[in-house]
Order: structure tokens, then C-alpha cells, then sequence
């Protein structure tokens, strides 16, 4: 008897390799994400800084929280990541920075150079 | 030399499993092809397509160490071991390393891929100026292995929908034909929803696995610069050494 | 967005926060006002746009799809208005 109900499919991403631009296509979907997610919490904050004396005190109280500075170091490499890897699909759309070779350095900048923002802003909430 | 397989017969197996094999090298063994045809010597239900074996058809397309590429032009030596060879990612697979590539020329099928032109034919030949020929190039030398269809992401999630690299490189190639007539229709396809094209997220795997080292990731910028109206005068497309599996 | 964020950083850095007042008087200089506007106009599509590429690549019946599209404008919307009340506010 034939199994034909349906044919296997290779698809294990742990074994398909991942050159360095798409860890960084990767990491602007998967840091973007994170950056939608917190837009309500950033928008609640702000609306209670500006509420009143008390508020704002809240969010500074808030803000010594070692959670909300985990959260903070987070939102800051999702931040960078995106933004850098937004500039370089700007780039790309005015042909700069185009063929494999330039591609491939401007990717493992934008990988490095979020998670160094992120390690600066470990430093900067300690 | 150890290599490790991806076995599966659908008569017999409920799932594909890797079968390790190991091989002295013989030294009329160059490329993977080479010892994979004495493998299939030794175990003759081992099951590939191959042709050419010097790679211009594209019938030997793999997964090799995680990386797609074409057996017969994959030096041996150069690979880190056990080897593991797995059919294209995201096709099914019929047989061992022998995968279902239907839906893969149904997109290329859909893409029009051939000179659309109802006018009067002349004396000889649709003149083409050597400029205007530039701008296949890049494009033209395409194979249709699938090597880069099977190595992006945006494929793997929506392979009915998304045409793919090698498609829409080939939607490209005619549509930047100056031969061609049919600019309007293909581009009005292409921008018909959501799908077609326009999942292409430039992550440029296509580019990294081609065989031929072509990149379609540009001609599909290309080709929404030109839908979107944009002018440009470019020639052809870029194309790099490949880069080979290890 | 990008030269709002400059803007806002390299202000924050010269005029360190001292207080509410200070702040809330900052936020509520007409320009300043506009400029917290036009940033989250921009934010709020810039949003939408992304989300409903990542909802376009994997939710894949067209129902759910579509369900969950909607749930999102709706969300970015609410959010929208949100900040719209609460910059008008401050002018008042």
C-alpha cells in the first residue's frame, strides 16, 4: 500500500542554513514585532508623565524596575535593529549597496551594530 | 568520506531518515555527483535525478550541509563531514532525493515566459540594439534547478501564492525584453494582489545559493521600480562567482 | 520619524528632565504638540503596514486572515485616537 496521502516535506529550519542576510530579515521582522507590541505600553507611559505630578512620579518609580529595564535593553536592540536594517532596505531601493558581495558586509553591520547598541544600553541602565 | 543521506521510500517509510555512508575517495572523485553516482553503484535504490553533470541542466539540485547547490559542480573535498545531503527544502518529496517541482513550473508557467508580440514578423529577425540585449543579462543564464525558489522563506510560507526567485527573474527577463509587447499585462499580473510579487522581503537567499551566481532579488527590485512608474536605465543585471555548499 | 527621535533624544540630553512642570510644558509647545502628532501618525502606519506583512505571510485562511487584519486597524485606530485625545488635552 502506497502512502499517498501526502508527500514529506523538508523543512527543519535548524538544518537549512541561514546566510547573514537572513538572520538580519529575520531579526527586522522579529524586532519589529517587539516594537508594535510596546507601542501601547510607550503611548500608556507617556499619557501618564504628562497626566500629572503623580504620574510622572509613577514612571520614574517605574523605571528602576530591573523588569522595565530588561524590557527597556530589549526594546533598544529592536529599535536599532530595525532602524539600521530599515536604512539598508532604503539603500538598496536607490541601488546602493546592491550586489551580494556589499550586501552580505552592510547585513553583518546591521547584526553587530544592534546587538553593540543593545550591550551600550545594558551599560547606560546599570 | 562520510556522507550522511536522506532516505525515503513511500512505499516502505513513514518519514524520510538519514542513512550514513561512508566512502573511500577515489581520485577521479572531483565533485559530490562523482561519489553519489558510486554510492548509487553500491546501493542502487539510492534515488536522484542527474543529466548533464556539468551544471547546465539543473537536475542534480540538493540540500547540501544546509545549502542548496547542484551536485555535479560541488567540489567533495571541500566539504565539511559527515555530508549531509537532504532533497530542496519545502518541495515534496517523491523519492529520497527526488522532490515534486509541479507547483514550482506552474509559477514559472504563469509568468507568461514566452515573447509576446502580434505584430507583423519581419524579414529576419525582431533587431535588438546591443544595449537593449544588456539588459538580460543576469537573467537569461537562468537554469531553473530551483535552488533559489527552495531556499526562500517567503516561498516556504506560500508557495501557491508567492512566484518565487526564479519567476519572477524570469517575469523580469521578459518584461525588460525590448522585443516584447505584453509589458502592461505582465506587470498588471504581478501587481494583481499581495501575493505575486510583492512578498519578496529581499532577504537574498536566492542570490546566495544560485548556482550560476546569479541574483533575482534585483531583477524583482527592478521590476517594482518599474511598476511603481520609476525610469531607469541600467544594464544588466549583477552576477558574482557562486558560491558553492560546505 | 528617524529626525523626530534625533530631535527628541538630543533635546532630552540637553534639558534634563527636571520635573513634571518642565516636562509637561515642553510636550505642550504648540510645535512640539504637532511635531508628537505627526510622529505617531507616521508610527501608526508605519505599523500597519508591517503587521499586516507579517499577518499577509502566515495566517493562512483567508478568514482568519482577514479577522485578524481587522482586529489589528482596529487596534492601531483606538491607539490613534488615544493619542490624538491626549495631545489635545494639553493644548487646552
Amino acid at each position: 500500500m502506497t502512502l499517498r496521502t501526502r508527500r514529506p516535506v523538508f523543512l527543519n529550519l535548524m538544518r537549512i542554513a541561514m546566510p547573514v542576510g537572513a538572520l538580519t530579515s529575520i531579526g527586522h521582522r522579529i524586532s519589529g514585532v517587539i516594537l508594535a507590541a510596546s507601542v501601547p505600553a510607550a503611548i500608556y507611559l507617556l499619557a501618564l508623565s504628562l497626566g500629572g505630578e503623580i504620574g510622572f512620579a509613577r514612571v520614574i518609580e517605574l523605571s528602576e524596575h530591573f523588569a522595565f529595564k530588561a524590557a527597556a535593553v530589549i526594546a533598544v536592540w529592536a529599535l536599532a535593529h530595525h532602524l539600521l536594517g530599515g536604512v539598508r532596505h532604503l539603500l538598496s531601493d536607490f541601488d546602493v549597496g546592491s550586489p551580494l558581495r556589499s550586501a552580505r558586509k552592510s547585513a553583518w553591520f546591521v547584526n553587530l551594530a544592534g546587538v553593540a547598541v543593545a550591550l551600550l544600553a545594558v551599560v547606560v541602565v546599570w | 568520506m562520510k556522507f550522511s543521506i536522506s532516505r525515503y521510500d513511500p512505499d516502505r517509510d513513514e518519514r524520510p531518515y538519514l542513512q550514513n555512508f561512508d566512502i573511500e575517495l577515489a581520485d577521479s572523485d572531483r565533485m559530490l555527483l562523482d561519489v553519489l553516482l558510486r554510492l548509487k553503484a553500491q546501493d542502487n535504490s539510492l534515488s536522484l535525478r542527474k543529466s548533464c553533470r556539468e551544471g547546465v541542466c539543473g537536475s542534480d539540485a540538493m540540500n547540501i550541509n544546509g545549502r542548496n547547490g547542484l551536485a555535479c559542480i560541488t567540489p567533495v573535498r571541500a566539504l565539511h563531514e559527515p555530508v549531509v545531503i537532504r532533497p530542496l527544502p519545502g518541495f515534496p518529496i517523491i523519492r529520497d532525493l527526488i522532490v515534486d517541482m509541479t507547483q514550482f513550473f506552474k509559477q514559472y508557467e504563469s509568468i507568461t515566459p514566452y515573447l509576446i508580440n502580434d505584430e507583423p514578423p519581419p524579414e529576419k529577425e525582431r533587431l535588438q540594439s546591443p544595449t537593449e540585449r544588456e539588459k538580460l543579462n543576469g537573467a537569461y543564464e537562468c537554469i531553473l534547478c530551483a535552488c533559489c525558489t527552495s531556499q526562500c522563506p517567503s516561498y516556504w510560507w506560500n508557495p501557491e501564492k508567492f512566484i518565487g526567485p526564479a519567476g519572477l527573474m524570469q517575469a523580469y527577463r521578459f518584461i525588460f525584453d525590448s522585443r516584447d509587447r505584453g509589458t502592461e499585462q505582465r506587470l498588471a499580473d504581478l501587481n494583481h494582489d499581495p501575493y505575486r510579487l510583492f512578498r519578496c522581503r529581499s532577504i537574498m537567499n536566492c542570490a546566495e545559493v544560485c548556482p550560476k551566481g546569479l541574483e533575482p532579488v534585483h531583477a524583482i527590485e527592478r521590476i517594482r521600480l518599474k511598476i511603481a512608474g520609476v525610469e531607469e536605465n541600467a544594464g544588466g543585471l549583477d552576477v558574482h562567482p557562486p558560491i558553492s555548499p560546505k | 520619524m528617524l529626525v523626530f527621535l534625533v530631535l527628541v533624544l538630543v533635546s532630552m540630553a540637553v534639558h534634563p528632565l527636571a520635573g513634571h512642570a518642565q516636562w509637561r510644558a515642553w510636550v505642550a509647545h504648540p510645535g512640539i504638540t504637532l511635531a508628537f502628532g505627526l510622529f505617531f501618525a507616521a508610527l501608526l502606519s508605519h505599523l500597519w503596514v508591517g503587521l499586516r506583512d507579517v499577518l499577509l505571510d502566515y495566517a493562512k485562511p483567508a478568514g482568519v486572515r482577514n479577522a485578524l487584519l481587522a482586529l489589528v486597524a482596529l487596534g492601531l485606530l483606538g491607539l490613534g485616537v488615544w493619542v490624538l485625545v491626549m495631545l489635545v488635552r494639553l493644548q487646552l
